[in-house]
């Protein structure tokens, strides 16, 4: 996702709109993952600079809230199962002590 | 039309990353690209949690389930030659049954070797590496930075690998 590329800084990256845990695309999808890392090269072929996140064009397949269902694991992992009861708190905690 | 980094994110785990306030590194580093495709090495790393089931362990999944901020940070070698079959995923932060499919949705290594024998790459380095992305909360990469990224590094530059393609997840 190009929200951490942005945030810490690679040198060149290709930011896609999939969902996790399928990066270059949906298993046995030759072309589809073929698509992906083609743009990756050209990426990496033309970013002119330290920083460069180009938005790929690609549409995932599948419809968003199937998509957003699959990805996740089929228990929630232990940290968001702890935070998960707090999280309210921690949000307002750190609206707090940014102002 | 820019990518939507959270269209696929429940709202609770949106909420958890927009709680973190990463720092910008730099200066970003560089490296420009040291010739044509068809004269790179290419080497490939990705943060899938992919392991090589009859010559590694998993990553320490028993010891994040008692331990929920800490994640394991060491690193495991997937070699080119790798098979299906012999392809594990532990981590306990993704759907792995898709990688447990089709590994090259996470490390696409049978998608390079079609590259490499196409001309498109110059070659692929014969091993390949992979972490678990989930480096504990707060995330603490540390233990990436010092010791396992420069080792990994070490690895890729004594066989010559000259691109290295990441793949996050």
């Amino acid at each position: 996702m190009p929200y951490w590329a942005e945030k810490i800084g690679v040198p060149r990256a290709l930011g896609v709109e999939f969902p996790f845990a399928q990066t270059l695309g949906m298993p046995y999808d030759v072309s589809f993952q073929n698509a992906v890392i083609q743009q990756a090269l050209e990426v990496l072929e033309t970013a002119p600079a330290p920083g460069t996140v180009i938005h790929s064009p690609l549409k995932w397949p599948e419809p968003a809230p199937e998509a957003l269902a699959d990805w996740q694991p089929a228990f929630p992992s232990p940290i968001v199962k702890e935070l998960a009861p707090n999280i309210r708190d921690l949000i307002r905690q750190k609206r707090l002590s940014s102002r | 039309m820019p990518v939507d980094s959270f269209k696929f994110l429940p709202r609770l785990i949106a909420r958890i990353y927009e709680l973190q306030e990463p720092e910008l590194r730099i200066p970003i580093p560089w490296t420009s690209l040291p010739g044509p495709l068809s004269e790179c090495k290419f080497g490939l790393v990705t943060t899938g949690g992919l392991f090589h089931k009859i010559l590694d362990p998993p990553f320490d999944l028993a010891r994040e389930q008692v331990e929920p901020a800490w994640g394991d940070p060491t690193y495991r070698t997937i070699p080119s030659n790798i098979t299906q079959e012999q392809v594990g995923v532990s981590h306990l932060h993704i759907n792995t049954s898709y990688a447990e499919a089709d590994f090259n949705v996470l490390l696409p290594v049978q998608r390079f070797q079609e590259l490499e024998s196409q001309g498109i790459i110059g070659s692929l380095a014969r091993d390949h590496y992979s972490f678990m992305g989930y480096q504990g909360y707060p995330p603490d990469t540390n233990a990436w930075h010092r010791r396992y990224g420069p080792r990994v590094a070490k690895k890729f530059k004594d066989n010559k690998v000259n691109c290295v393609l990441l793949t996050p997840s």
